[in-house]
């Protein structure tokens, strides 16, 4: 339901990359200043993003499956957390 | 360290954990998810299809006081193995958004119905009760054909099902089309001419199988990402391995493409048989396969494009009155009309190198090279969608590259149950259940045998097309119109003048069941509010024949309700003395004075398993309204076709413990290949392939030539219009628009357009622009540069946005075979606003 509650988004995700590109990949996702790299091999990333929203992580997850490298960049796991003391 | 932020980094260690875990990769030992897993927080975790593509992704979706609260992708599914694409975000976002309709809607002034009035809230009974009181005076005035319905792809199978009942056998009208006609009408009829049953004969599985991949127009990368995903491991991991991608235009799937092919629209066709024409003259027919399992048929042929009767393009065509004709032929005369088709006429008209045409038959030809072939819109949305379809698969079948691991004419789908539902059920305006036909005497009794109804009750005339039925209302002959589950105002082609008009005509009265205010349910008379994806339990089937089950998980709000819930409580509304003929109730009496609830959903097989089946872990509310098992009794009414026929569903409840299978499920196993012995269970030992839909077992190959698209750019309408959809908005945007984070990434529709074809008109990057063809015109703004490059002579617009609406301009000429729309050729001019 539609309501007044503050929540924190949590989210994880395994970016695909060309190979021979890991990193150049990794260090753009760096510069990006949301991401953050938590693991790395085999032309695979795993990321971790958190947000205000899920639609800031969808954004976050649309820009990594652009950047150039990139062969797809997927989600595996969100999270909403309700703020404590948010409720009305 | 404060609690909130302790529990964050840990939740974030979980995150991490899962996703390397399903990468395959270890996590540095600083990384260490939460002891007890995710079940530590007080998540109720349940397994459901993501709801928004026909690939049929597995989710494992986690609810807390009634609430969704986190999802991730279910490492149980085999489909995308624990990862999900951005649209998984929005499947926890999807169900709350801030103006979703909580309650029904009815056009009124001065507090009575007025269809020039504005929306005020009224309770189910009210507007239930003028529906009634609507269609019952059409259906008395007019008759059923003035009765209509347009669902969806995204329909749950019982709800197609439910619908496909009171509209046939309860209204006694076969006005009922899905938006899936829009979507794969084309691939649907393809498989029915040339196999004699629906739906791929492979499966996922080829994804890890093949050697070549070939991608028909089909942007996967964006588009379907998790199978891209698939495909992209399996080329990248195997050096042989090689993937073509033909397109209109560059776009993001080009970038592991070893054959990029950028062609002019429409000339697919001439690529398809100058492949066939490769194959051929260099001696690789696989003679023994064809022999056996093939017949040569040929099309008719100049068959005209779809559009209203009296234009000129209809008038003319010779063939367009017969369009689906076949007419056997043999080997030889098939060989001479590929002939035509040599690398030099087919690389001029398509405008694509030869070394390029050369290598993409190669791939074909090469009897050592399995190969996938994969499509979606780009062949679908075709004027000769059919015919590319059936294209594809003679160059399949020529080489005797089908049914078998890795060799696999693929046609994608868009929509979650496109397959299961819209087709599977038989939602189309000429369909039963299980690729039984209107048409057919045996199939409707067939049908009204299972149904448990009277003889001769069920409609012979295939009803009004997508399309047909925007004309028959904008002309005043369809008059009762009940929208659910789509977008079709916004999805309709050459909309201002063929769409929108119907649903404003005053003769007209229309109802639109939908979760949010699309322009669609703002056009309407009275707008439904739905219930969506885990506030119900449901049932989708995915591209690759696996149907998937899910619970009810949370909720919906307010007075929304599912569209289960809406058709089978809106039956209630009717008798069969005020809707069916007398002498159909003078010879069965004993149907007298029913309601259409009675006669159709509580007839002794719906309503025959009780709600004490129901996991009692999970809410009903269908189930607790109607007081039985109503999906179940749905679903096992409706399997009843299919059973013993080729298209086998398990028992109901199996699939709530299971990640779906693929039909067959034959003896609790699901079939990965059809048509091959050993790995199909209709198959008997000796036959080897037998495409048993056909009476033969033969599938056909078909010679048709290149036909030209309806309309091309000439001296005033100089460039062609694509239109599509891009990563960051699917579907109609009605979902993804409403996401501020998404909407400043993407704000609005552009126009891609070629950079020398901008300066030679005098337009920069970002100017804004009038878009006009001859049927209307929206403004946009042009984009030379992004992912999407385009080739001169070709400008791509999306048609997410609500605010261009780029239907306006499209063409409504549709495949004159499968009635689905080609939005991806007309002519326009684009013409800098001053």
């Amino acid at each position: 339901m539609p309501d007044q509650r503050r929540y924190h988004h949590i989210s994880s995700a395994v970016v695909a990359v060309m190979p021979g590109r890991l990193a150049e990949v990794a260090e753009a996702i760096a510069g990006m200043g949301g991401p953050e790299i938590r693991a790395q091999e085999n032309n695979r990333i795993v990321v971790v993003m958190e947000g205000d929203s899920a639609g800031e992580l969808g954004a976050q997850l649309t820009a990594l499956g652009a950047l150039d490298g990139v062969v797809a960049a997927n989600m595996v796991f969100e999270h909403i957390e309700e703020l404590e003391g948010s409720a009305p | 360290m404060t609690a909130e932020l302790n529990r964050r980094e840990l939740l974030k260690a979980q995150a991490a954990a899962v996703a390397a875990a399903t990468a395959g990769i270890a996590l540095p030992a600083s990384a260490q998810p939460i002891p007890g897993g995710v079940g530590a927080l007080e998540i109720k975790w349940s397994k459901a299809p993501c709801r928004f593509c026909g690939t049929g992704c597995g989710v494992m979706v986690g609810v807390k006081d009634g609430q969704v609260v986190a999802s991730h992708g279910d490492t149980q599914a085999e489909v995308n193995r624990g990862l999900n694409c951005v649209k998984g975000y929005f499947l926890s976002k999807i169900m709350y958004g801030a103006d979703r309709l909580t309650t029904p809607l009815m056009r009124k002034r001065n507090g009575v119905y007025d269809k020039d009035g504005e929306f005020e809230p009224v309770s189910w009974d009210e507007a239930f009760g003028l529906m009634a009181e609507r269609a019952k005076k059409v259906l008395k005035e007019k008759g059923p054909t003035a009765i209509g319905m347009f669902g969806s792809g995204q329909w749950t199978i019982f709800e197609g099902y439910a619908a496909t009942k009171l509209m046939r056998a309860g209204f006694r009208s076969n006005n009922l089309d899905p938006n899936a006609r829009h979507c794969m009408a084309s691939a649907a009829y393809a498989f029915m001419r040339t196999f004699g049953m629906d739906e791929p004969m492979g499966c996922y599985d080829d994804f890890e199988a093949a050697d070549a991949f070939v991608l028909w127009g089909s942007n996967m990368a964006e588009m379907h990402p998790i199978l891209w995903t698939r495909l992209a491991d399996r080329r990248l991991g195997h050096e042989h391995v090689k993937v073509a991608v033909l397109s209109t235009f560059t776009h993001r799937s080009m970038d592991l493409a070893d054959i990029p092919v950028v062609f002019k629209p429409g000339t697919d066709l001439a690529i398809l048989n100058y492949i066939a024409n490769h194959i051929i003259t260099t001696g690789r027919v696989n003679e023994d396969f064809v022999n056996k399992h093939t017949v040569f048929m040929r099309g008719e042929t100049d068959i005209g494009y779809g559009l209203r009767p009296e234009d000129p393009r209809e008038t003319s065509a010779k063939g367009a009155a017969n369009a689906a004709n076949m007419e056997p032929m043999d080997f030889e005369a098939y060989k001479k009309l590929v002939s035509e088709y040599t690398l030099e006429k087919v690389a001029e008209l398509s405008g694509v190198e030869k070394s390029f045409l050369e290598e993409l038959a190669e791939l074909y030809a090469d009897p050592s090279r399995k190969v996938m072939s994969l499509w979606t819109m780009g062949f679908n949305q075709h004027v000769r969608g059919v015919w590319a379809n059936q294209m594809v698969y003679n160059i399949h079948l020529l080489t005797g590259k089908i049914s078998e691991p890795g060799n696999s004419p693929f046609s994608l789908t868009g929509q979650p149950s496109a397959c299961g539902t819209a087709r599977e059920v038989g939602t189309f305006a000429h369909r039963l259940p299980a690729d039984l036909v209107v048409t057919n005497p045996e199939h409707r009794k067939h049908a009204e045998e299972i149904w448990k109804l009277p003889a001769g009750l069920l409609p012979d005339k295939p009803g009004f097309h997508a399309v047909e039925q925007d004309r028959m209302l904008k002309d005043g002959k369809l008059n009762f119109y009940w929208v659910q589950v789509n977008n079709n105002i916004q999805a309709s082609p050459n909309s201002s003048n063929e769409a929108y008009p119907g649903y404003r005509n005053p003769d007209n009265f229309i109802v639109v069941s939908d979760a949010y205010p699309t322009v669609t349910a703002m056009s309407a008379d009275i707008i439904l509010p739905a219930a969506m994806w885990v506030e119900k339990e449901g049932a989708y089937g995915n591209a690759e024949r696996r149907t998937h089950v899910w619970h009810q998980l949370v909720q919906a709000p307010g007075e929304a309700r599912s569209d289960l819930w809406q058709l089978a409580e809106f039956s209630k509304r009717f008798t069969t003395d005020e809707v069916w003929p007398q002498e159909i109730l003078d010879a069965n009496p004993a149907y007298r004075g029913k309601t259409l609830f009675d006669v159709l959903y509580g007839n002794g097989n719906v309503d025959k398993f009780p709600r004490s089946e129901i996991n009692p872990d999970y809410a009903n509310n269908e189930a607790t309204e109607f007081g039985f098992y109503i999906q179940k009794g749905l679903f096992e009414e409706y399997a009843t076709f299919g059973r013993g026929h080729g298209h086998d569903l398990a028992p109901y409840d199996t699939y709530h413990e299971v990640r779906g299978l693929r039909w067959p499920v034959v003896d609790g196993k699901e079939t990965r290949w059809r048509y091959r012995e050993g790995l199909d269970p209709y198959v008997k030992p000796g036959e080897g392939v037998k495409f048993y839909g056909r009476p033969d077992g033969k599938a056909v190959i078909l010679g048709v030539p290149y036909e030209p698209p309806a309309e091309s750019p000439d001296d005033e309408f100089d460039i062609w219009l694509v239109t599509g959809r891009v990563l960051e908005h699917w579907h109609s945007g009605s979902m993804t628009l409403r996401v501020p984070e998404l909407y400043k990434a993407f704000p609005g529709a552009r126009c891609f357009m070629n950079a020398d074809d901008a300066r030679k008109r005098g337009i920069n990057q970002g100017a804004e622009v009038r878009v006009i063809s001859r049927r209307g015109e929206i403004r946009s703004r042009i984009e030379t540069r992004g992912r999407n490059r385009m080739p001169s002579g070709v400008i791509f617009v999306p048609w997410f946005d609500a605010s261009q609406l780029i239907n306006k301009v499209t063409l409504d000429a549709t495949d004159p075979i499968s009635k689905q729309t080609d939005y991806k050729k007309c002519a326009v001019k684009i013409v800098p606003v001053a």
